[in-house]
């Protein structure tokens, strides 16, 4: 961002003081309000469609040339609906959870980079800040479950509120490792730890032994903490209806799906920070067109992560409660905490081709290991009466 | 500065007030919610940005979650305390040893000799680096008592929490 | 920034003094515990402000604030959890009418 204020400040030389500042406030905020919420657009129109070819039909097809309008049609209609609260509802907390929700997901963006210096605050303890924000998303849930006075809201909530402090823990795990191999919590400290010359690609965590599983660890609790669907036993429409959004209709429903989505688009963009190189790719230290071919790279690599999600959405059944907690406290935690000696192992290890192979067995034992002991019970053979 | 120092002390102390004072246990924890981001505000302004971020992750993201889940596990689930009376008998007797503190504590700082400001030379910055290396370096002590703290507080919360079941078996 | 030390150090004690006016006056057993958090919180700020006030160079009260949320976090969750285990016994959190010393 700097080479962008440099450039601003050099246009207003002879403007007011407050000028130059004003606007260097007010571009990253434009940025984030702007072009997120538009990613967030389409990417509803994009996982209809995908989830309707998963399905075997063919997804909104109707406004618009290939459904192009639908995200329009569908910001028309929720405006338009009536806005129901309940009459024994607490009016104000009601009120204030959607606004709640939407808050923190827009705050996550703010540390996301998508250039080579273009982040739109650069803090020094980002990736903690993320996780701050990130936590206080949990209270939105919460208060909407509650406000409804409905119990299947109230039992939504509970289950929000249980899964989410569960899956906390194994995520910023997952990222410790991060944060220890590059020595700093700023997400572009970050990305710059993960630059190689040469084949750039080999040098993204996701390369390392220790990097794979911290991916994984970490899109899995990305998942569950934004309740998308293989871990949306908050909103289980087949238990327990709409979970916490039971009671919640037109637009505030509309800016729970927001801040939902915007959560899961953040989170996807943090782990493209963490793992998948960032905004590095071919081209992208290149003089003044490197911060295009940047963004593109991170952009890219966004989409990716995001068609990833949807993919998993599409494929997964949902799990049960139980499962949900005993795989994040039995399983992703003591990988998680493996994963951290592992990094240990890595950074004290001169020779990395051998610490390779030393951390990738050291993981590759304990998973199966632990998949061995969290395994219920054997699997009986199905036996079907009139198909076989 | 000035004026964020004075919103913010408002939001914080109107945080507080409205935490103890509210009838709804809920609308309690919401307040006391409001409370800590205002104490964490407060963190920023000072330009401690770790500890600020490190109470919002505990205080918002752990204590007020678990409070309001203790609320959920001994309450009626619309967190009102009813008709009954919700401020005990003695309740003069506590406000007026309160506002006898609050009167000291002001009193004891409204002298001049602790109004100190910072040099501007003196703005060495103090980043998490440097955190980070107190942690392992000279504070590695109270560290690792931490953690043992936190590792006896986590099994005795769950052995408290858990009696009732093993009194069934 | 021209707010002085005082400033901190009375908001602090106006904070710890709603906390123990909370403490010393509610009769629910959870709101008693969020006034205690409202003083360490208190507590807590004023170790920030002096550090900032007084050893702005050093890393002590930074590192002390630290550990007081950390046992803050560790007295809360001890705390709620004597709440449910007398909630399950006696069925009230009202502090007047837990009295009973015999389990």
């Amino acid at each position: 961002m700097e080479t962008i204020y440099k450039l601003i400040i050099g246009w207003f030389a002879g403007k007011p003081e407050w000028l130059p500042l004003a606007i260097a406030i007010a571009v990253p905020i434009l940025f984030v309000v702007g072009v997120y919420p538009a990613i967030f657009a389409y990417t509803t129109l994009v996982e209809r469609k995908a989830l309707g070819r998963v399905q075997n039909r063919y997804g909104p097809n109707r406004v618009g040339r290939w459904g192009i309008l639908q995200p329009l049609a569908d910001g028309l209609k929720l405006l338009t609906k009536e806005d129901i609260v309940p009459r024994d509802a607490d009016k104000f907390t009601h009120f204030l959870a959607p606004v709640m929700a939407v808050i923190p997901s827009v705050l996550l963006f703010a540390i996301v980079p998508i250039a080579p210096g273009l982040v739109p605050v650069n803090l020094n303890i980002g990736i903690l800040f993320a996780f701050a924000i990130s936590t206080a998303s949990v209270l939105a849930l919460f208060m909407g479950g509650w406000a409804s006075r409905n119990k299947f809201s109230l039992l939504g909530a509970m289950r929000a509120v249980a899964q989410v402090v569960s899956y906390e823990v194994p995520m910023v795990l997952a990222a410790v490792a991060v944060v220890m191999a590059a020595g700093s919590l700023s997400t572009l400290d970050i990305v710059h730890a993960q630059k190689r010359g040469g084949l750039e690609i080999f040098g993204w965590f996701v390369f390392r032994p220790w990097g794979f599983v911290g991916f994984v660890l970490f899109a899995i609790g990305a998942m569950a903490e934004s309740a998308r669907t293989p871990f949306d036993i908050p909103e289980a429409e087949s238990e327990i209806i709409a979970g916490y959004h039971t009671e919640y209709s037109g637009f505030k429903f509309a800016l729970f799906q927001l801040g939902e989505y915007l959560a899961a688009i953040a989170m996807a963009g943090i782990t493209v920070t963490m793992f998948l190189g960032g905004y590095l790719g071919p081209g992208c230290h290149l003089p003044y067109v490197g911060l295009l071919i940047s963004a593109f790279w991170f952009f890219l690599k966004l989409g990716c992560m995001i068609l990833l999600n949807i993919w998993i959405r599409g494929t997964w059944p949902r799990v049960r409660v139980d499962q949900l907690m005993g795989f994040a406290w039995k399983v992703l935690l003591p990988m998680a905490l493996l994963n951290i000696v592992a990094v240990g192992i890595w950074h004290f290890m001169g020779n990395k081709a051998l610490a390779w192979v030393v951390t990738a067995t050291l993981l590759g034992v304990a998973f199966v290991i632990l998949a061995k002991i969290s395994a219920s019970g054997n699997i009986e053979k199905r036996t079907y009466r009139y198909a076989n | 500065m000035d004026y964020a120092f004075w919103i913010i002390s408002g939001i914080t102390v109107l945080g507080a007030l409205l935490a103890v004072t509210l009838r709804n246990l809920v609308h309690c924890v919401l307040s006391l919610i409001l409370f800590f981001l205002g104490i964490a505000a407060h963190y920023f302004l000072l330009r401690a940005d770790f500890v600020g971020a490190v109470q919002i992750l505990i205080y918002i993201g752990a204590v007020a979650v678990l409070i309001l889940f203790a609320i959920m596990l001994t309450r009626n689930v619309t967190g009102a305390d009813g008709p009954r009376e919700v401020i005990g008998v003695k309740w003069w007797a506590g406000s007026v040893i309160a506002a006898l503190t609050a009167f000291l504590l002001s009193f004891a700082v409204s002298g001049d000799k602790l109004a100190g400001t910072i040099s501007p030379g003196d703005k060495a910055y103090v980043g998490v680096a440097d955190i980070g290396r107190g942690f392992v370096g000279d504070w590695v002590v109270p560290f690792e008592v931490m953690a043992v703290l936190l590792t006896a507080a986590l099994i005795g919360a769950v052995v408290i929490a858990l009696e009732e079941i093993r009194h069934r078996r | 920034m021209t707010i002085p030390l005082g400033h901190y150090l009375i908001l602090a004690g106006v904070i710890f003094s709603i906390g123990l006016a909370g403490a010393l006056t509610r009769k629910n057993a959870i709101i008693v515990l969020i006034a205690i958090e409202l003083m360490f919180n208190a507590a807590i700020l004023n170790l920030i402000a002096f550090w900032h006030y007084k050893q702005y160079a050093a890393l002590t009260g930074q590192m002390f604030a630290v550990f007081a949320i950390g046992i803050a976090a560790a007295e809360s969750a001890i705390g709620l959890a004597l709440v449910i285990a007398i909630y399950r016994q006696s069925k009230t959190v009202d502090v007047d009418e837990i009295r009973s010393l015999k389990g």
